[in-house]
């Protein structure tokens, strides 16, 4: 079953304290960042600390995803064999425009799987697009390996190569958030949102998770430990959505019970994305403490 | 730093930071150099929701206006800026410090690995990194049953050795046993740190009880002392000797040197005031002798004189002022010493 | 094997620590300033001796200012001040590296 990824919180890789903390706020999926929080003196360090970290630091389930530097540098190449080394979840490329810088990476991973004697295809991937042309190419990578489990948007550097900025409304991002979006649907992948760097600024953060809720973004990207609940609430389901999984769960064991192939609910065949949607609403509901072991919705 | 905070470089010439950084160190109580005249080679702040509340600055291996905002003191912020200074200085291949700050700051140093040189009532200088005051000590060549000697010591810049110069150590050779000349190693000079070493070595080699001491860092040119931290009404001068005599006294208490020979010194009043307060200053434990100066043809001998024939072109005029071989090092390198002077290295001053 | 050059790694930033390597003509020695000196003192020194012999570092001056790092901090920052060191910030020695 595919996890949740509501939040994904950025933590830079240079600072222990903030390392050493990152399982505790909540977050689904926790980033150590090598690229652009870590000033080029500190690549090294950075690279060794989040190293150590990842095999020392329980974090419990939460996802481990690190951003490297781009192969182009001297830190890339360096930067995945110390990640797989260590035994990371995911390695997230930067500014991926391509197919090609997908397949890149990707053999620079399998040839450090192979020289640390990890099975092959253990480390998985993600995308991060921050150009037109990653835009424009967003379906395509999104198919280019198997190893991938989501693409990204990053806002800042897209909105500054489409000779714009950042807006409340979010009108600048509107077409590439949707071509991410598909592009992430159609290879069965997850779909991440930009981070929204105005901390001090709730209204403005719950807007924009509002919106990409709608669209249906898996989860946001967070640079703060104050904006994980608030990304949780939005996303948490309803009473009624809750009723509502339950009952297509419990159509699924009745069904399983008398031996029909045929799973109905009301009347109405109950088709596979639908099963998929009850479970995922009760994932949430679980996460969000909304409901007992049994899947009661708890009296608040 | 923690999540809200946010580390940046400072560049001074920007007046949006010069401002911010001039009302931060106003705040606490320390003289901000003007804009213009902006005395570091990097600077530092960090700031929360676009509020600068704490800065750091270097020059040269000297770490410079530290000041945390009064309402973040809880020592965090001094440790995070103190960091980046350190790191901003060893990417440059830096990696021995000195801070010159109040009384009250030393623990805060302290914490960070910062080790006290010298101490007086208006301030104290702090040193970390590779190299150690106990170090330099322990490399100091040693008599045997020095403790029993007559142990001398002169300090110069020699820029360059004059016979000025050699005639101070002659003095002070014949009044001990043995001298050890410690020639000053900051790079500040016409004469470059090493020059002025191998001159004073090679103007002094055949007398048997002197030894020439290079490059310490101990023996602070009291030029350089940054004094931005004292209150305005501070003599400068008495807190720049007072602080020297201490970590000279700490030096020659550890080597038995029991006198400091001084030159007399005609023409420059700072000088005069230095060695005045030097004699107020190392007493008991080391006596201060002045010598008077060598005149030749009526005339006082003095490096800056020397600078000035270079600069002008007349080494012929100072060849009596200097021994055989700084004369030759001049003349071999006088275009040399000409272009440093064109590119705006000092003259006059030391 | 000695090291090239002095080196610093890690910051005075609480949970970490501050590490710099220079030459010295002796057996290696660490002198360390921690917050934590009397608890975990001897435990600290003995991972940072450990790390020094597995990377085969000798004649080394180690000064650390411990701000209440963990093991593992601790750990990468020796390690990347002996890169550093040795002029190998971005091409770590797999093997050595547990």
């Amino acid at each position: 079953m595919e996890r949740l990824r509501r939040t994904m919180m950025f933590v830079p890789g240079n600072n222990p304290g903030m390392l050493k903390d990152a399982g505790i706020y909540g977050a689904d999926s926790v980033m150590f960042d090598l690229e652009d929080s870590v000033s080029l003196a500190e690549k090294d360090a950075a690279r060794m600390l989040v190293m150590q970290a990842l095999q020392t630091v329980d974090y419990g389930d939460t996802e481990l995803v690190v951003r490297i530097n781009d192969l182009e540098t001297p830190f890339g190449r360096p930067d995945i064999f110390a990640m797989v080394k260590a035994g990371v979840d995911v390695i997230r490329l930067p500014k991926t425009e391509t197919v090609d810088d997908v397949l890149e990476t990707e053999a620079v991973i399998a040839e450090a799987e192979a020289y640390f004697n990890i099975p092959h295809k253990t480390t998985k991937m993600m995308a991060a697009i921050e150009s037109a042309e990653g835009v424009l190419n967003a379906p395509a990578i999104a198919k280019a390996s198997d190893r991938l489990i989501g693409i990204a948007i990053g806002a800042e550097d897209y909105v500054t190569n489409m000779k714009t900025r950042r807006y409340p409304d979010g009108a600048e991002l509107s077409f590439a958030r949707n071509m991410i979006l598909h592009g992430a649907r159609a290879a069965g992948i997850a779909a991440f949102d930009t981070v929204y760097s105005d901390v001090d600024n709730e209204a403005g953060f719950k807007h924009e998770v509002e919106l990409i809720h709608e669209l249906g973004f898996d989860g946001k990207s967070v640079i703060n430990p104050r904006q994980i609940p608030l990304v949780n609430a939005i996303y948490a389901p309803t009473e009624n959505d809750v009723q509502n999984a339950k009952d297509v769960l419990n159509a699924i064991e009745e069904a399983r019970i008398k031996g029909s192939g045929v799973i109905a609910l009301n009347g109405k065949m109950v088709d596979k994305p639908v099963v998929a949607r009850a479970q995922r609403t009760m994932m949430l509901a679980e996460a969000s403490h909304l409901v007992d072991q049994e899947g009661n919705w708890h009296a608040e | 730093m923690n999540y809200a905070q946010q580390l940046k470089k400072l560049n001074l010439k920007e007046t949006h930071y010069y401002k911010q950084w001039a009302a931060l160190l106003a705040q606490e109580g320390i003289k901000g150099s003007s804009q213009v005249s902006v005395d570091v080679d990097g600077c530092f702040g960090i700031f929360e929701d676009q509020r600068l509340i704490a800065t750091g600055a270097y020059q040269k291996n000297v770490l410079k206006y530290i000041a945390v905002d009064a309402n973040y003191q809880d020592g965090k912020l001094f440790n995070d800026i103190i960091s980046a200074l350190i790191n901003a200085l060893s990417q440059q291949g830096i990696f021995h410090f000195f801070v010159f700050t109040k009384p009250i700051y030393r623990k805060s140093f302290e914490f960070v690995g910062f080790k006290l040189l010298a101490e007086t009532a208006l301030a104290v200088l702090l040193e970390a990194g590779d190299v150690s005051l106990q170090q330099f000590i322990a490399q100091v060549p040693r008599l045997e049953n020095q403790s029993t000697r007559m142990i001398s010591a002169i300090v110069m810049n020699a820029n360059p050795f004059t016979l000025g110069h050699r005639y101070l150590v002659t003095q002070a050779a014949q009044k001990s046993d043995f001298v050890y000349i410690f020639v000053v190693s900051q790079d500040v000079s016409l004469f470059t740190t090493e020059e002025r070493f191998k001159l004073v070595q090679k103007g002094l080699a055949d007398l048997p009880n002197v030894v020439v001491v290079p490059s310490s860092e101990y023996m602070v040119s009291y030029a350089t002392f940054p004094s931005y931290f004292l209150p305005e009404s501070q003599d400068v001068i008495e807190y720049q000797t007072a602080l020297d005599a201490q970590l000279f006294k700490k030096i020659a208490t550890q080597l038995n040197i029991r006198q400091r020979f001084l030159g007399e010194e005609p023409f420059s009043k700072t000088t005069a005031l230095y060695n005045k307060a030097l004699q107020a200053n190392l007493p008991p434990e080391v006596i201060v002798e002045v010598l008077p100066r060598l005149e030749t043809a009526e005339q006082v001998i003095s490096a800056t004189q020397v600078r000035k024939a270079i600069q002008s072109g007349a080494i012929e005029t100072i060849r009596t002022f200097v021994p055989a071989t700084t004369y030759q090092f001049i003349k071999q390198n006088q275009a040399t010493l000409q272009v440093r002077i064109q590119k705006g290295m000092q003259v006059d001053g030391n | 094997m000695e090291i090239k050059h002095t080196a610093i790694a890690g910051t005075l930033e609480s949970s970490d620590i501050q590490i710099m390597l220079s030459k010295i003509e002796g057996p290696t020695e660490i002198e360390l300033e921690s917050a934590v000196e009397k608890q975990f003192g001897t435990q600290i020194r003995t991972l940072m001796r450990t790390i020094l012999e597995q990377y085969g570092i000798t004649n080394v001056k180690l000064k650390a200012v411990d701000k209440g790092a963990l093991d593992c901090t601790i750990k990468a920052r020796l390690i990347t001040a002996i890169q550093r060191a040795i002029d190998k910030q971005n091409d770590p020695d797999w093997e050595v590296l547990g």
